[in-house]
């Protein structure tokens, strides 16, 4: 140890000497002082300084990792100025100063998962996550699935587990920190494995585990439950929810299931429903159909949404249809149920009058043009030209309330905001979100404005975080890259992120020859979801080959 | 006002105004306590040179406004230490170690403030060698945890 103290500190040689001879004259004020005041001097340091501190000695290195070092630099650094934001925008009676760190506040500032008592939390891991997140950088690792099945699997994220369901493996658990390990699996019932192949996938998060539920080709659909204990997947129960066609789309939010065929038939189902009579386990949970109806108008692409609260259930169906006058909107139907299944209400909008840049009126929010012209003064003067005008179909849509967000052909995003309270359902602002260099080809968005977007050839992601958007919305101000960051994956080379488009293209079109998939040709990277940690991109590389690809921010 | 006698660690008295003795959250409690007896205070664990720095100190800064309590974040945003503050912290290492350990002592609240600024305006941009040779900080690493911490905290360098 001497001799590497020498090596390290040369200039420093005589003091050393001394301080191993003299042991009582304390060379290192510094270090003697006690850790309460080491910890005030080093909160008055910026991160990367205390980063550096960690390098010191061991001392300094459990001190500048010490929590609530970490704690206050993440409050100051994300919660804080959110709260000033959030307060600007809603105008809300909460003061920024009032954001400090109680468990009410961290949950409204959606990180109660951090505050829970009694849990310990890395504050220095969860500053660093958030800071991987905000300059893009990440890890990349790709899992290439054994025997590749055809049809396509189709994959889902929930709570650090990927789900992936194909008709040749049946349904299988992954862990998204390790994608190359199968946590669980179990095949389908051994009636349609041969001939169905699963059709939609949805899972929620239940208190001990995971339920799962897979809709089938032929109008079936299977519930699962991961038990998070023994990793063990279970069939609790096999429905028929339509005879005549295929399940196309799902919305899971236990116990309530939205189902909708490929004949647009609407199913809500209530999983627990009926506690039977008889004592079979099986029957207790039997899933009991709580409403039912047709929804003609809807044109895919489509997305379906599914919001409980505590009084009612609220459905929602975001489809896409033409407009004459600005050409692709989008059309928003809600139902709202009653948690016995009456239905309350349902509702109709559109995107047509955010479209035009207008605003809908206090009033008469679905009015038609004449009445805005006449009634109220206030409204803006209705433009000839919409703002935002699409010729092509969105390449994918994503309603998490109230962001609702589509992806196009040409490199935009657009941006909308859903306001649904007891009395209206209406479309306000509409923003075009640039920063794409290639053609998007399919975005998600959480309910607190985060959104990932990738692009078709699988070589852009982007991260969106639309909140700060939000206040922008009436301004007209367009978005730009400002808003968001692009993903750079550190252990990538520049070179393989490169090449990977040119070749892909080539293979792209004969495998949409092979699959025949319903899906615009350039459809091809799907973003399969994200959560705290990662992006999960299915890729399809050559024919058939489907990967995993995930972007780990930790 | 009344003064206030002191008596340092090495047995000197110091008189001093009420009011500057009352910067030091330490001695006001004792004095409201007590009331005022006219007795010294004895200060056991500063000595005189430093005893005379912290009461300096206090003097120039008699009139300040109570510190506005609990925006402590707002407090740490900046290490910017105002002039006549960083003068008087033109001292040796060792003073300014005593300094900050009396300002904790006797609970002078921005005293220790502008201490510990001065510290953490010390390490602020500077490699871990140059920190530790400022302070003469012994390594304890081996060359093999050090590589690794230093890859670790790769990510939070400065843009």
């Amino acid at each position: 140890m001497p001799k590497r103290l020498r090596e390290d500190s040369p200039s420093i040689l005589p003091s050393t000497k001394r301080s191993r001879t003299v042991i009582t004259t304390p060379v290192d004020r510094l270090s003697s002082m006690s850790n309460e005041l080491l910890l005030h001097i080093l909160s008055f340091l910026p991160i990367s300084s205390l980063n550096v501190c960690q390098r010191l000695s061991r001392r300094f290195h459990a001190l500048g990792g010490d929590s609530e070092l970490w704690k206050r630099q993440y409050y100051s650094q994300w919660v804080r100025p959110r709260a000033r934001r959030l307060a600007n925008v809603r105008r809300s009676v909460l003061p920024p100063s009032k954001a400090e760190y109680s468990p009410k506040v961290s949950t409204w500032f959606d990180h109660g998962h951090l505050a829970v008592e009694g849990r310990v939390t890395n504050w220095k891991r969860q500053y660093r996550l958030r800071h991987n997140w905000a300059s893009g950088s990440c890890r990349f690792t790709e899992v290439e699935f054994v025997e590749p099945p055809c049809p396509p699997v189709l994959v889902k994220l929930c709570s650090g587990i990927v789900f992936t369901a194909d008709t040749a493996h049946g349904l299988r658990g992954w862990a998204a920190k390790d994608p190359t390990r199968c946590l669980c699996k179990i095949a389908f019932p051994e009636l349609r494995r041969q001939n169905t192949r699963p059709t939609a996938l949805s899972v929620s998060q239940l208190e001990n585990g995971q339920e799962i539920v897979v809709g089938f080709e032929d109008g079936h659909f299977d519930r699962y439950a991961l038990d998070v204990g023994t990793s063990q997947l279970k069939l609790l129960s096999s429905h028929l929810a339509f005879r005549d066609g295929a399940i196309t789309a799902m919305a899971l939010s236990s116990p309530y299931l939205l189902i909708v065929s490929q004949h647009k038939l609407l199913s809500l189902y209530n999983l627990r429903g009926r506690p039977s009579n008889s004592g079979d386990a099986q029957d207790a949970t039997a899933p009991c159909e709580i409403a039912s109806l047709r929804a003609e108008n809807m044109v895919a692409p489509m997305t379906l949404s599914l919001r409980v609260s505590t009084s009612e259930i609220v459905a929602t169906i975001v489809y896409s249809f033409f407009h004459i006058g600005c050409g692709w909107s989008l059309g928003i139907q809600e139902q709202r149920f009653a948690k016995d299944g009456r239905q309350l209400e349902s509702r109709l909008t559109s995107t047509v009058d955010s479209q035009y840049g207008t605003r809908p009126l206090r009033t008469h929010p679905q009015s038609n043009q004449r009445l805005r012209s006449t009634s109220d003064s206030t409204s803006l003067l209705v433009p000839a030209e919409p703002s935002i005008m699409h010729q092509r179909p969105p390449t994918s849509m994503s309603y998490n309330h109230p962001y609702l967000l589509t992806s196009h052909a040409d490199n935009t995003l657009t941006m909308y905001l859903v306001v649904s309270d007891s009395d209206r359902l209406f479309v306000r602002g509409g923003q075009r979100l640039w920063g794409h260099t290639s053609s998007v080809s399919t975005v998600l968005v959480t309910n607190r404005g985060k959104a990932v977007s990738v692009g078709s050839l699988g070589n852009e992601i982007r991260i969106w975080e639309l909140e700060t958007a939000v206040s922008s919305l009436n301004s007209h101000r367009p978005l730009n890259a400002e808003n968001s960051i692009q993903v750079s994956p550190d252990n990538r080379a520049a070179k393989s992120w490169l090449d990977t488009p040119k070749s892909t293209r080539k293979e792209l079109s004969g495998s949409e020859l092979v699959t025949s998939k319903p899906q615009s040709l350039d459809r091809m990277y799907e973003c399969v979801g994200f959560d705290e940690e990662r992006v999960l991109l299915l890729g399809e590389k050559t024919v058939g080959t489907q990967l995993l690809e995930c972007y780990d921010f930790t | 006002m009344a003064n206030i006698t002191l008596t340092s660690s090495d047995g000197v008295d110091v008189t001093v105004e009420r009011t500057v003795a009352d910067r030091s959250v330490l001695i006001k409690n004792m004095l409201e306590d007590l009331g005022e007896t006219g007795e010294s205070i004895p200060i056991p664990n500063v000595n005189e040179a430093v005893l005379k720095k912290v009461i300096e100190w206090c003097d120039h800064h008699k009139n300040d406004p109570p510190s506005a309590g609990d925006d402590d974040d707002n407090r740490r945003k900046t290490t910017d230490i105002d002039e006549w503050d960083q003068k008087f912290m033109q001292v040796d290492q060792e003073m300014l170690f005593e300094v900050i350990l009396a300002a904790n002592y006797l609970d002078i609240k921005a005293l220790l403030d502008v201490g510990c600024k001065t510290v953490a305006n010390m390490i602020k941009g500077k490699s871990p060698e140059e920190i530790r040779k400022t302070f003469n900080i012994q390594n304890d690493f081996t060359p093999e945890e050090e590589d690794q911490i230093r890859r670790e905290n790769e990510w939070a360098e400065d843009r």
